[in-house]
């Protein structure tokens, strides 16, 4: 009996099998186009954050700037330094009397590297003359 | 010229026929050694009917009526039976190197009973087809006189009434139509995968993107250690580039005309006393840079930003 049916609508059998395996196909496509676009975003999504945790690391944490704070003890006259403490991954910094010229100096130094600026002191002690503290660790 | 379109070739079929070579699409005429013909004068009206009830009709001609088919039709008042067993004829066909597929339409010689007014068709050698009694009959050659001619099937036009293989064998689907569309569908599903694997392919170069960056630091192909080192310094870099922005902001404010007094800048925010010839101007300026301003006194201000 199911040989005769099979038989009798045999082209039927053949096209729904040949429809079959290409609603398969596309299923298989559809679902690999849809774990693609899942992973591509998993993928830029960890490029981004890689990328993002390299930067701020570099920044925030490089080991040059341990030796860069060594500039803030140079860049103005030994007499203009009251105090320079520096305790592992902290400097405190007092000035005496520095100038617009050198204030703006240190202040500039201190902006470009990636110090993190605990306390900013600044105070007009005579004209255009500055007691400063400054705290910085890293 | 033809109004019924072009025309397959036609082969007449007869059982002591010789083999042939057919590279086309043909159409067969079967004699009546491939079919059994009936005719019966009977009241009903449309074919589907006659056929409905074509299995009783040959119940008492027939052995094993199940394994026939039947095709109909009406000729005057008379409706034409056919019964045939397309198994036989496919078998048949294949033994005489006829494939299947090429079979577009099978006629029945009965309908050649117009052509068969004092004409013979040879089926062969030793037979022919004779209209006895306008029944399309095949009677050996040597019982037929001189009197006939020989009819030439290449000369008769199209017949009318046909019927498919594919219908015969009870799809509804042409086996031509099966073949296009089977393979369509094939052909299809053959993109599919292709596409499928080249979106896998298209994903690898990002991957090996990512490989190379965490060739870097191996630590950061866990997700956890690079949530925790984002949590400990994003908030650092966004804490101190406000910072830096304030400082820049208030150092704009500073001119020859104004001058630093004062500045504070810690963990809550950054405040600075300014000293200037122009204070409106400075507040002026300050407010847009986004600082809250106060003034002081006739020459000071104080401006402050929460961080």
């Amino acid at each position: 009996m199911n040989l005769m049916i099979f038989k009798r609508f045999r082209n039927e059998l053949i096209i729904l099998g040949a429809t079959i395996f290409a609603i398969l196909t596309f299923s298989y496509k559809h679902s690999i186009e849809r774990d693609i676009e899942q992973k591509r975003e998993d993928i830029r999504n960890s490029i981004n954050q890689v990328n993002r945790v390299l930067e701020l690391k570099k920044i925030w944490k490089s080991n040059y700037i341990s030796k860069k704070i060594k500039i803030l003890k140079t860049m103005v006259p030994k007499s203009k330094i009251f105090s320079f403490k520096k305790r592992g991954q902290k400097v405190i910094v007092k000035y005496r009397g520095v100038n617009i010229r050198e204030l703006n100096s240190i202040v500039k130094e201190v902006m470009n590297n990636p110090f993190q600026i605990v306390k900013l002191d600044i105070k007009e002690v005579g004209k255009e003359s500055y007691n400063m503290e400054l705290i910085c660790k890293w | 010229m033809s109004l019924m379109g072009k025309s397959n070739k036609r082969l007449l079929l007869y059982k002591d026929m010789p083999n042939v070579k057919i590279k086309k699409h043909i159409d067969i005429i079967l004699s009546p050694q491939f079919y059994t013909f009936l005719r019966e004068e009977l009241g009903i009206k449309f074919a589907y009917q006659a056929k409905q009830i074509a299995p009783s009709i040959f119940d008492d001609y027939l052995e094993d009526v199940e394994n026939y088919q039947f095709f109909v039709y009406k000729n005057s008042n008379y409706w034409y039976f056919f019964a045939y067993n397309i198994d036989e004829i496919t078998t048949f066909l294949e033994e005489r190197g006829v494939k299947k597929y090429r079979i577009n339409k099978i006629f029945f010689a009965q309908e050649l009973i117009k052509y068969l007014d004092g004409s013979i068709l040879e089926l062969g050698e030793n037979n022919c087809l004779i209209d006895i009694d306008n029944i399309v009959t095949v009677v050996p050659k040597k019982l037929i006189g001189d009197e006939y001619q020989t009819l030439n099937l290449k000369k008769i036009p199209q017949l009318k009434h046909s019927v498919s293989i594919s219908s015969s064998l009870g799809s509804i689907i042409p086996f031509k139509y099966t073949i296009i569309l089977t393979t369509l569908l094939f052909i299809l599903g053959g993109v599919f995968v292709a596409e499928g694997d080249r979106a896998k392919n298209s994903i690898r170069e990002s991957e090996e993107k990512l490989d190379l960056l965490l060739q870097r630091d191996s630590k950061l192909n866990s997700k956890r250690i690079r949530e925790s080192i984002l949590a400990q310094y994003e908030p650092i870099d966004k804490i101190e580039r406000l910072k830096r922005d304030i400082l820049v902001d208030i150092s704009k404010l500073l001119s020859t005309n104004s001058r630093l007094k004062e500045l504070k800048l810690d963990d809550k925010g950054v405040s600075a006393t300014i000293k200037t010839d122009n204070i409106n101007q400075t507040l002026r300026v300050a407010s847009e840079k986004g600082l809250k301003s106060r003034k002081l006194n006739v020459k000071e201000i104080k401006v402050e930003r929460s961080l």
